[in-house]
Protein backbone atom coordinates (compact mmCIF):
# COMPACT_ATOMS: atom_id res chain seq x y z
CA UNK A 1 0.00 0.00 0.00
CA UNK A 2 1.55 3.29 -1.03
CA UNK A 3 1.98 6.17 1.36
CA UNK A 4 -0.10 8.21 -1.03
CA UNK A 5 -3.17 6.19 -0.05
CA UNK A 6 -2.82 6.83 3.63
CA UNK A 7 -4.04 10.33 4.21
CA UNK A 8 -3.52 11.17 7.83
CA UNK A 9 -7.15 12.22 8.28
CA UNK A 10 -8.57 8.96 6.90
CA UNK A 11 -8.58 5.98 9.19
CA UNK A 12 -8.84 2.84 7.10
CA UNK A 13 -10.28 0.72 9.88
CA UNK A 14 -12.38 -2.43 9.60
CA UNK A 15 -15.66 -0.57 9.05
CA UNK A 16 -14.01 1.29 6.16
CA UNK A 17 -12.74 -1.94 4.60
CA UNK A 18 -16.20 -3.48 5.02
CA UNK A 19 -17.66 -0.46 3.20
CA UNK A 20 -15.17 -0.84 0.37
CA UNK A 21 -16.14 -4.51 0.14
CA UNK A 22 -19.87 -3.67 0.12
CA UNK A 23 -19.36 -1.18 -2.72
CA UNK A 24 -17.39 -3.80 -4.67
CA UNK A 25 -14.12 -1.85 -4.67
CA UNK A 26 -11.81 -4.56 -3.35
CA UNK A 27 -9.92 -6.84 -5.73
CA UNK A 28 -7.45 -9.71 -5.82
CA UNK A 29 -5.54 -10.60 -2.67
CA UNK A 30 -7.14 -7.87 -0.61
CA UNK A 31 -10.56 -9.26 -1.53
CA UNK A 32 -9.45 -12.78 -0.52
CA UNK A 33 -8.10 -11.57 2.81
CA UNK A 34 -11.30 -9.67 3.47
CA UNK A 35 -13.51 -12.67 2.62
CA UNK A 36 -11.43 -14.87 4.93
CA UNK A 37 -11.73 -12.33 7.72
CA UNK A 38 -15.53 -12.20 7.40
CA UNK A 39 -15.51 -15.91 8.18
CA UNK A 40 -13.65 -15.60 11.46
CA UNK A 41 -14.50 -12.09 12.67
CA UNK A 42 -18.13 -11.67 13.61
CA UNK A 43 -17.91 -7.92 14.24
CA UNK A 44 -16.39 -7.44 10.80
CA UNK A 45 -19.14 -9.54 9.17
CA UNK A 46 -21.73 -7.55 11.11
CA UNK A 47 -20.30 -4.34 9.69
CA UNK A 48 -20.46 -5.74 6.14
CA UNK A 49 -24.15 -6.55 6.67
CA UNK A 50 -24.66 -3.08 8.13
CA UNK A 51 -23.27 -1.42 5.01
CA UNK A 52 -25.17 -3.78 2.73
CA UNK A 53 -28.41 -2.95 4.53
CA UNK A 54 -27.73 0.75 4.05
CA UNK A 55 -26.68 0.52 0.42
CA UNK A 56 -29.28 -1.95 -0.82
CA UNK A 57 -32.28 0.47 -0.80
CA UNK A 58 -30.27 2.46 -3.32
CA UNK A 59 -31.16 -0.27 -5.82
CA UNK A 60 -34.74 1.06 -5.71
CA UNK A 61 -33.47 3.73 -8.12
CA UNK A 62 -32.79 1.09 -10.74
CA UNK A 63 -35.46 0.68 -13.40
CA UNK A 64 -37.13 -2.70 -12.87
CA UNK A 65 -37.22 -4.97 -15.91
CA UNK A 66 -39.01 -8.12 -16.92
CA UNK A 67 -36.67 -10.96 -17.88
CA UNK A 68 -37.57 -13.32 -20.73
CA UNK A 69 -39.94 -16.19 -19.81
CA UNK A 70 -37.25 -18.76 -20.64
CA UNK A 71 -35.14 -17.68 -17.65
CA UNK A 72 -37.45 -19.43 -15.20
CA UNK A 73 -37.42 -22.55 -17.40
CA UNK A 74 -33.62 -22.52 -17.30
CA UNK A 75 -33.64 -22.17 -13.51
CA UNK A 76 -36.08 -25.07 -13.20
CA UNK A 77 -33.93 -27.17 -15.51
CA UNK A 78 -30.80 -26.43 -13.45
CA UNK A 79 -32.36 -27.30 -10.12
CA UNK A 80 -34.07 -30.39 -11.54
CA UNK A 81 -30.61 -31.94 -11.86
CA UNK A 82 -30.28 -32.59 -8.13
CA UNK A 83 -33.46 -34.33 -6.95
CA UNK A 84 -32.05 -37.73 -7.86
CA UNK A 85 -29.50 -37.30 -5.07
CA UNK A 86 -32.35 -36.19 -2.82
CA UNK A 87 -34.38 -39.29 -3.71
CA UNK A 88 -31.51 -41.61 -2.93
CA UNK A 89 -31.05 -39.84 0.39
CA UNK A 90 -34.66 -40.55 1.24
CA UNK A 91 -34.41 -44.21 0.35
CA UNK A 92 -31.17 -44.53 2.29
CA UNK A 93 -32.85 -42.94 5.28
CA UNK A 94 -35.44 -45.68 5.38
CA UNK A 95 -32.78 -48.39 5.43
CA UNK A 96 -32.33 -49.86 8.90
CA UNK A 97 -29.15 -49.47 10.94
CA UNK A 98 -27.99 -46.42 9.07
CA UNK A 99 -27.81 -42.72 9.73
CA UNK A 100 -30.54 -40.85 11.46
CA UNK A 101 -32.32 -38.15 9.49
CA UNK A 102 -30.10 -35.38 10.85
CA UNK A 103 -27.04 -37.09 9.46
CA UNK A 104 -28.78 -37.65 6.17
CA UNK A 105 -29.62 -33.99 5.88
CA UNK A 106 -25.99 -33.11 6.51
CA UNK A 107 -24.88 -35.57 3.87
CA UNK A 108 -27.44 -34.37 1.43
CA UNK A 109 -26.28 -30.82 1.83
CA UNK A 110 -22.67 -31.89 1.55
CA UNK A 111 -23.27 -33.89 -1.60
CA UNK A 112 -25.37 -31.17 -3.14
CA UNK A 113 -22.65 -28.62 -2.52
CA UNK A 114 -19.95 -30.92 -3.76
CA UNK A 115 -21.93 -31.66 -6.86
CA UNK A 116 -22.32 -27.98 -7.42
CA UNK A 117 -18.60 -27.44 -6.86
CA UNK A 118 -17.42 -30.19 -9.11
CA UNK A 119 -20.11 -29.97 -11.72
CA UNK A 120 -20.60 -33.72 -11.56
CA UNK A 121 -23.76 -35.45 -12.70
CA UNK A 122 -26.55 -36.23 -10.30
CA UNK A 123 -25.96 -39.95 -10.84
CA UNK A 124 -22.37 -39.46 -9.73
CA UNK A 125 -23.58 -37.46 -6.75
CA UNK A 126 -25.91 -40.28 -5.77
CA UNK A 127 -23.01 -42.70 -6.06
CA UNK A 128 -20.82 -40.49 -3.91
CA UNK A 129 -23.59 -40.36 -1.34
CA UNK A 130 -23.94 -44.14 -1.40
CA UNK A 131 -20.19 -44.48 -0.89
CA UNK A 132 -20.26 -42.05 2.00
CA UNK A 133 -23.19 -43.83 3.60
CA UNK A 134 -22.17 -47.41 3.12
CA UNK A 135 -18.37 -47.49 3.24
CA UNK A 136 -17.57 -49.49 6.37
CA UNK A 137 -15.38 -47.66 8.82
CA UNK A 138 -15.77 -44.35 7.06
CA UNK A 139 -17.12 -41.49 9.08
CA UNK A 140 -19.66 -39.99 6.72
CA UNK A 141 -20.76 -37.14 8.92
CA UNK A 142 -18.71 -33.97 8.76
CA UNK A 143 -20.39 -32.45 11.80
CA UNK A 144 -19.36 -35.39 13.96
CA UNK A 145 -15.74 -35.23 12.97
CA UNK A 146 -15.54 -31.54 13.73
CA UNK A 147 -17.29 -32.09 17.07
CA UNK A 148 -14.72 -34.73 17.99
CA UNK A 149 -11.85 -32.43 17.19
CA UNK A 150 -12.59 -29.09 18.77
CA UNK A 151 -9.06 -27.89 18.03
CA UNK A 152 -9.91 -27.97 14.34
CA UNK A 153 -13.13 -26.06 14.81
CA UNK A 154 -11.25 -22.97 15.91
CA UNK A 155 -8.36 -23.39 13.48
CA UNK A 156 -7.44 -20.37 11.40
CA UNK A 157 -8.19 -20.35 7.69
CA UNK A 158 -5.46 -21.32 5.26
CA UNK A 159 -4.91 -19.35 2.10
CA UNK A 160 -3.21 -19.92 -1.22
CA UNK A 161 -2.74 -17.49 -4.07
CA UNK A 162 -2.01 -19.43 -7.23
CA UNK A 163 -0.68 -17.47 -10.21
CA UNK A 164 -2.38 -18.54 -13.45
CA UNK A 165 -1.04 -16.73 -16.51
CA UNK A 166 -1.48 -13.04 -15.83
CA UNK A 167 -4.19 -13.60 -13.26
CA UNK A 168 -4.49 -15.67 -10.11
CA UNK A 169 -6.69 -18.13 -8.31
CA UNK A 170 -7.45 -17.33 -4.68
CA UNK A 171 -8.19 -20.20 -2.32
CA UNK A 172 -9.21 -19.81 1.31
CA UNK A 173 -9.76 -23.01 3.27
CA UNK A 174 -11.94 -22.91 6.37
CA UNK A 175 -10.99 -25.86 8.60
CA UNK A 176 -13.95 -25.35 10.92
CA UNK A 177 -16.45 -26.25 8.21
CA UNK A 178 -14.26 -28.06 5.64
CA UNK A 179 -15.26 -25.45 3.12
CA UNK A 180 -13.19 -23.36 0.79
CA UNK A 181 -13.74 -20.01 -0.82
CA UNK A 182 -12.51 -20.04 -4.37
CA UNK A 183 -11.97 -16.76 -6.13
CA UNK A 184 -11.56 -17.42 -9.84
CA UNK A 185 -12.88 -14.10 -11.07
CA UNK A 186 -9.84 -13.55 -13.30
CA UNK A 187 -10.12 -16.91 -15.06
CA UNK A 188 -12.07 -17.48 -18.24
CA UNK A 189 -13.14 -20.79 -19.70
CA UNK A 190 -12.15 -21.80 -23.24
CA UNK A 191 -15.30 -23.88 -23.72
CA UNK A 192 -13.45 -27.16 -24.20
CA UNK A 193 -11.49 -27.52 -20.94
CA UNK A 194 -12.10 -27.21 -17.23
CA UNK A 195 -9.53 -26.64 -14.54
CA UNK A 196 -9.49 -29.00 -11.60
CA UNK A 197 -7.84 -28.16 -8.29
CA UNK A 198 -6.00 -30.80 -6.29
CA UNK A 199 -4.29 -31.01 -2.93
CA UNK A 200 -0.99 -32.89 -2.78
CA UNK A 201 -1.00 -34.67 0.62
CA UNK A 202 2.12 -34.03 2.72
CA UNK A 203 2.49 -37.79 3.37
CA UNK A 204 3.06 -38.40 -0.34
CA UNK A 205 -0.37 -39.98 -0.76
CA UNK A 206 -2.50 -39.76 -3.86
CA UNK A 207 -3.66 -36.35 -5.06
CA UNK A 208 -7.11 -35.47 -3.76
CA UNK A 209 -9.51 -33.50 -5.92
CA UNK A 210 -10.93 -30.25 -4.58
CA UNK A 211 -13.26 -30.04 -7.55
CA UNK A 212 -13.54 -28.22 -10.82
CA UNK A 213 -13.01 -24.46 -10.73
CA UNK A 214 -15.82 -22.28 -12.05
CA UNK A 215 -14.08 -19.63 -14.17
CA UNK A 216 -15.04 -16.06 -13.49
CA UNK A 217 -16.75 -16.85 -10.22
CA UNK A 218 -16.30 -16.61 -6.51
CA UNK A 219 -17.70 -19.60 -4.75
CA UNK A 220 -17.92 -21.18 -1.36
CA UNK A 221 -17.80 -24.95 -1.59
CA UNK A 222 -17.65 -27.89 0.78
CA UNK A 223 -14.75 -30.19 0.00
CA UNK A 224 -14.62 -33.98 0.19
CA UNK A 225 -13.48 -35.37 3.52
CA UNK A 226 -10.37 -37.15 2.26
CA UNK A 227 -9.25 -33.92 0.61
CA UNK A 228 -10.05 -31.94 3.77
CA UNK A 229 -7.79 -34.24 5.78
CA UNK A 230 -4.89 -33.35 3.50
CA UNK A 231 -5.40 -29.59 3.82
CA UNK A 232 -2.65 -28.20 6.02
CA UNK A 233 -0.23 -25.28 6.11
CA UNK A 234 2.61 -25.84 3.67
CA UNK A 235 0.89 -28.41 1.46
CA UNK A 236 0.87 -27.84 -2.25
CA UNK A 237 -2.18 -27.23 -4.44
CA UNK A 238 -2.01 -27.88 -8.16
CA UNK A 239 -4.33 -26.89 -10.95
CA UNK A 240 -4.65 -29.25 -13.92
CA UNK A 241 -6.28 -28.83 -17.30
CA UNK A 242 -8.99 -31.42 -17.84
CA UNK A 243 -11.89 -32.16 -20.15
CA UNK A 244 -15.11 -30.31 -19.34
CA UNK A 245 -16.45 -31.71 -16.08
CA UNK A 246 -13.05 -32.67 -14.70
CA UNK A 247 -10.66 -35.61 -14.86
CA UNK A 248 -12.22 -38.74 -16.29
CA UNK A 249 -12.38 -41.84 -14.13
CA UNK A 250 -9.51 -44.16 -14.97
CA UNK A 251 -7.61 -41.54 -16.98
CA UNK A 252 -4.45 -39.80 -15.89
CA UNK A 253 -4.82 -36.22 -14.71
CA UNK A 254 -4.16 -33.53 -17.30
CA UNK A 255 -1.12 -31.23 -17.36
CA UNK A 256 -0.39 -29.09 -14.32
CA UNK A 257 -0.96 -25.49 -15.35
CA UNK A 258 -0.39 -23.76 -12.02
CA UNK A 259 0.59 -24.45 -8.45
CA UNK A 260 0.81 -22.79 -5.06
CA UNK A 261 0.91 -23.71 -1.41
CA UNK A 262 -1.39 -23.20 1.54
CA UNK A 263 -0.26 -20.93 4.31
CA UNK A 264 -1.75 -19.69 7.56
CA UNK A 265 -3.50 -16.32 7.44
CA UNK B 1 -54.57 5.02 0.12
CA UNK B 2 -51.15 5.59 1.59
CA UNK B 3 -51.88 3.32 4.50
CA UNK B 4 -53.26 0.67 2.16
CA UNK B 5 -50.09 0.80 0.14
CA UNK B 6 -47.96 0.45 3.26
CA UNK B 7 -50.03 -2.47 4.41
CA UNK B 8 -49.78 -4.15 1.04
CA UNK B 9 -46.03 -3.58 0.98
CA UNK B 10 -45.67 -5.01 4.48
CA UNK B 11 -47.66 -8.06 3.43
CA UNK B 12 -45.50 -8.57 0.37
CA UNK B 13 -42.39 -8.35 2.53
CA UNK B 14 -43.84 -10.76 5.07
CA UNK B 15 -44.76 -13.25 2.32
CA UNK B 16 -41.25 -13.01 0.91
CA UNK B 17 -39.69 -13.56 4.31
CA UNK B 18 -41.85 -16.66 4.84
CA UNK B 19 -40.88 -17.99 1.41
CA UNK B 20 -37.18 -17.47 2.17
CA UNK B 21 -37.50 -19.34 5.44
CA UNK B 22 -39.37 -22.17 3.71
CA UNK B 23 -36.71 -22.36 1.02
CA UNK B 24 -33.95 -22.52 3.64
CA UNK B 25 -35.85 -25.37 5.27
CA UNK B 26 -35.74 -27.26 1.98
CA UNK B 27 -39.13 -26.39 0.46
CA UNK B 28 -38.20 -25.95 -3.18
CA UNK B 29 -41.65 -24.75 -4.22
CA UNK B 30 -40.83 -21.53 -2.35
CA UNK B 31 -38.29 -20.65 -5.04
CA UNK B 32 -40.95 -19.94 -7.67
CA UNK B 33 -42.79 -17.68 -5.27
CA UNK B 34 -39.56 -15.79 -4.53
CA UNK B 35 -38.80 -15.58 -8.25
CA UNK B 36 -42.23 -14.14 -9.02
CA UNK B 37 -41.95 -11.58 -6.25
CA UNK B 38 -38.43 -10.38 -6.98
CA UNK B 39 -37.43 -11.10 -10.58
CA UNK B 40 -38.19 -7.65 -12.04
CA UNK B 41 -36.18 -5.92 -9.35
CA UNK B 42 -33.24 -8.32 -9.49
CA UNK B 43 -33.22 -8.40 -13.28
CA UNK B 44 -33.16 -4.59 -13.29
CA UNK B 45 -30.10 -4.72 -11.01
CA UNK B 46 -28.31 -7.29 -13.18
CA UNK B 47 -29.05 -5.32 -16.34
CA UNK B 48 -27.94 -2.04 -14.78
CA UNK B 49 -24.56 -3.53 -13.84
CA UNK B 50 -23.98 -5.63 -16.95
CA UNK B 51 -25.58 -3.50 -19.67
CA UNK B 52 -26.47 -6.51 -21.79
CA UNK B 53 -29.78 -8.33 -21.77
CA UNK B 54 -28.41 -11.80 -22.41
CA UNK B 55 -25.65 -11.45 -19.82
CA UNK B 56 -28.17 -10.07 -17.35
CA UNK B 57 -30.48 -13.05 -17.94
CA UNK B 58 -27.57 -15.45 -17.39
CA UNK B 59 -26.70 -13.58 -14.19
CA UNK B 60 -30.33 -13.73 -13.04
CA UNK B 61 -30.44 -17.47 -13.62
CA UNK B 62 -27.22 -17.79 -11.64
CA UNK B 63 -28.70 -15.73 -8.79
CA UNK B 64 -31.75 -17.96 -8.30
CA UNK B 65 -29.92 -21.25 -8.81
CA UNK B 66 -27.39 -20.11 -6.22
CA UNK B 67 -30.18 -18.94 -3.96
CA UNK B 68 -31.69 -22.40 -4.11
CA UNK B 69 -28.32 -23.91 -3.22
CA UNK B 70 -27.50 -21.42 -0.49
CA UNK B 71 -30.81 -20.34 1.01
CA UNK B 72 -29.54 -21.54 4.37
CA UNK B 73 -27.15 -18.60 4.38
CA UNK B 74 -29.97 -16.09 4.60
CA UNK B 75 -30.33 -14.91 8.19
CA UNK B 76 -33.58 -13.00 8.80
CA UNK B 77 -31.98 -11.45 11.89
CA UNK B 78 -29.31 -9.74 9.80
CA UNK B 79 -31.09 -8.43 6.74
CA UNK B 80 -34.51 -8.10 5.19
CA UNK B 81 -35.05 -10.61 2.40
CA UNK B 82 -35.19 -7.96 -0.33
CA UNK B 83 -32.09 -6.22 0.96
CA UNK B 84 -30.23 -9.53 1.08
CA UNK B 85 -31.44 -10.58 -2.37
CA UNK B 86 -30.60 -7.19 -3.92
CA UNK B 87 -27.10 -7.36 -2.47
CA UNK B 88 -26.73 -10.96 -3.64
CA UNK B 89 -27.85 -10.09 -7.19
CA UNK B 90 -25.61 -7.06 -7.40
CA UNK B 91 -22.59 -9.02 -6.14
CA UNK B 92 -23.18 -11.83 -8.64
CA UNK B 93 -23.53 -9.32 -11.47
CA UNK B 94 -20.34 -7.51 -10.41
CA UNK B 95 -18.50 -10.87 -10.24
CA UNK B 96 -19.63 -11.54 -13.79
CA UNK B 97 -18.60 -8.07 -14.91
CA UNK B 98 -15.12 -8.62 -13.49
CA UNK B 99 -14.55 -11.67 -15.67
CA UNK B 100 -13.91 -9.12 -18.39
CA UNK B 101 -16.32 -10.60 -20.87
CA UNK B 102 -18.91 -7.91 -20.46
CA UNK B 103 -18.57 -4.22 -21.07
CA UNK B 104 -18.50 -2.11 -17.97
CA UNK B 105 -20.58 0.98 -17.90
CA UNK B 106 -23.84 2.59 -17.22
CA UNK B 107 -27.01 1.92 -19.08
CA UNK B 108 -29.20 4.77 -20.16
CA UNK B 109 -32.65 4.58 -18.67
CA UNK B 110 -34.34 4.56 -22.08
CA UNK B 111 -32.21 1.58 -23.08
CA UNK B 112 -33.90 -0.50 -20.41
CA UNK B 113 -36.96 -2.35 -21.62
CA UNK B 114 -40.16 -1.00 -20.17
CA UNK B 115 -42.25 -3.26 -18.01
CA UNK B 116 -45.45 -4.69 -19.44
CA UNK B 117 -48.77 -3.25 -18.28
CA UNK B 118 -49.32 -5.93 -15.70
CA UNK B 119 -46.00 -5.04 -14.05
CA UNK B 120 -45.93 -5.19 -10.28
CA UNK B 121 -46.57 -1.94 -8.45
CA UNK B 122 -44.06 -0.33 -6.13
CA UNK B 123 -45.59 -2.46 -3.38
CA UNK B 124 -44.54 -5.55 -5.17
CA UNK B 125 -41.06 -4.16 -5.75
CA UNK B 126 -40.76 -4.11 -1.98
CA UNK B 127 -39.44 -0.59 -1.94
CA UNK B 128 -38.24 0.46 1.48
CA UNK B 129 -39.28 4.10 1.24
CA UNK B 130 -38.07 5.15 4.66
CA UNK B 131 -34.63 3.64 4.38
CA UNK B 132 -34.39 4.93 0.82
CA UNK B 133 -35.11 8.49 1.96
CA UNK B 134 -32.38 8.23 4.58
CA UNK B 135 -29.70 6.96 2.23
CA UNK B 136 -30.56 9.74 -0.22
CA UNK B 137 -30.31 12.37 2.47
CA UNK B 138 -26.85 11.11 3.47
CA UNK B 139 -25.67 10.78 -0.12
CA UNK B 140 -26.88 14.29 -0.94
CA UNK B 141 -24.73 15.66 1.87
CA UNK B 142 -21.57 14.49 0.09
CA UNK B 143 -19.79 16.86 -2.26
CA UNK B 144 -20.99 16.25 -5.85
CA UNK B 145 -17.64 14.88 -7.00
CA UNK B 146 -17.41 12.23 -4.29
CA UNK B 147 -21.08 11.42 -4.64
CA UNK B 148 -20.69 10.70 -8.33
CA UNK B 149 -17.72 8.35 -7.82
CA UNK B 150 -19.43 6.40 -5.05
CA UNK B 151 -22.55 6.14 -7.23
CA UNK B 152 -20.43 4.86 -10.10
CA UNK B 153 -18.84 2.21 -7.91
CA UNK B 154 -22.27 1.05 -6.78
CA UNK B 155 -24.26 1.28 -10.01
CA UNK B 156 -21.60 0.56 -12.63
CA UNK B 157 -19.40 -1.84 -10.68
CA UNK B 158 -16.24 0.20 -11.27
CA UNK B 159 -13.07 -0.56 -9.31
CA UNK B 160 -10.87 2.11 -7.73
CA UNK B 161 -8.51 1.83 -10.70
CA UNK B 162 -11.32 2.31 -13.23
CA UNK B 163 -12.74 5.26 -11.32
CA UNK B 164 -9.30 6.90 -11.15
CA UNK B 165 -8.76 6.38 -14.85
CA UNK B 166 -12.13 7.83 -15.77
CA UNK B 167 -11.58 10.86 -13.57
CA UNK B 168 -7.97 11.12 -14.77
CA UNK B 169 -6.55 11.34 -11.25
CA UNK B 170 -3.94 9.19 -9.44
CA UNK B 171 -5.27 6.01 -7.83
CA UNK B 172 -4.35 7.28 -4.36
CA UNK B 173 -6.37 10.43 -4.89
CA UNK B 174 -9.46 8.44 -5.88
CA UNK B 175 -9.06 6.19 -2.84
CA UNK B 176 -8.81 9.23 -0.57
CA UNK B 177 -11.91 10.84 -2.08
CA UNK B 178 -14.00 7.73 -1.73
CA UNK B 179 -12.78 6.84 1.74
CA UNK B 180 -13.47 10.35 2.95
CA UNK B 181 -16.97 10.03 1.47
CA UNK B 182 -17.48 6.66 3.15
CA UNK B 183 -16.45 8.13 6.51
CA UNK B 184 -19.09 10.83 6.08
CA UNK B 185 -21.71 8.28 5.05
CA UNK B 186 -20.98 6.17 8.09
CA UNK B 187 -21.39 9.14 10.39
CA UNK B 188 -24.65 10.13 8.68
CA UNK B 189 -26.07 6.57 8.69
CA UNK B 190 -25.22 6.14 12.36
CA UNK B 191 -26.87 9.46 13.16
CA UNK B 192 -30.01 8.32 11.28
CA UNK B 193 -30.13 5.19 13.40
CA UNK B 194 -29.95 7.17 16.62
CA UNK B 195 -32.65 9.64 15.63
Amino acid sequence: MSGQENDTDILRDDPMIAAEYALGLLEDEELDRTLAKFERDEAFAWRRDWWNNWFSPWTDEIVPMEPGPEVWQRIERDIAAAPSARTSVQSAATAPSHSDSGQVVMLERRVRRWQWAAGITSAAAALLLAVLLFTPGADPVPSDSSADTPALAVADPLVASIPVGDTRLGVTYLPATSEMLVSASGLTGDGVHDHELWVVPADGGELQSLGVIAPGEERRVAIPQNAAQAMDAGVELVLTREPIGGKLEGEAAGPVVAQGSLSQV
Amino acid sequence: MASERTKSSDEAREALRDAMIRLAAGDESALEQIYNATRVKLFGICFRILGDRKEAEDALQDVYVNLWQRADRFDPERASPISWLSTFARNRAVDRLRTGKVRAGSVAVDEAMPLPDEAPLADMLLVDAERNAQIHKCIEELDPNTREHIRSAFFDGYTYAQLAERADVPLGTMKSWIRRGLMKLRTCFEASERS
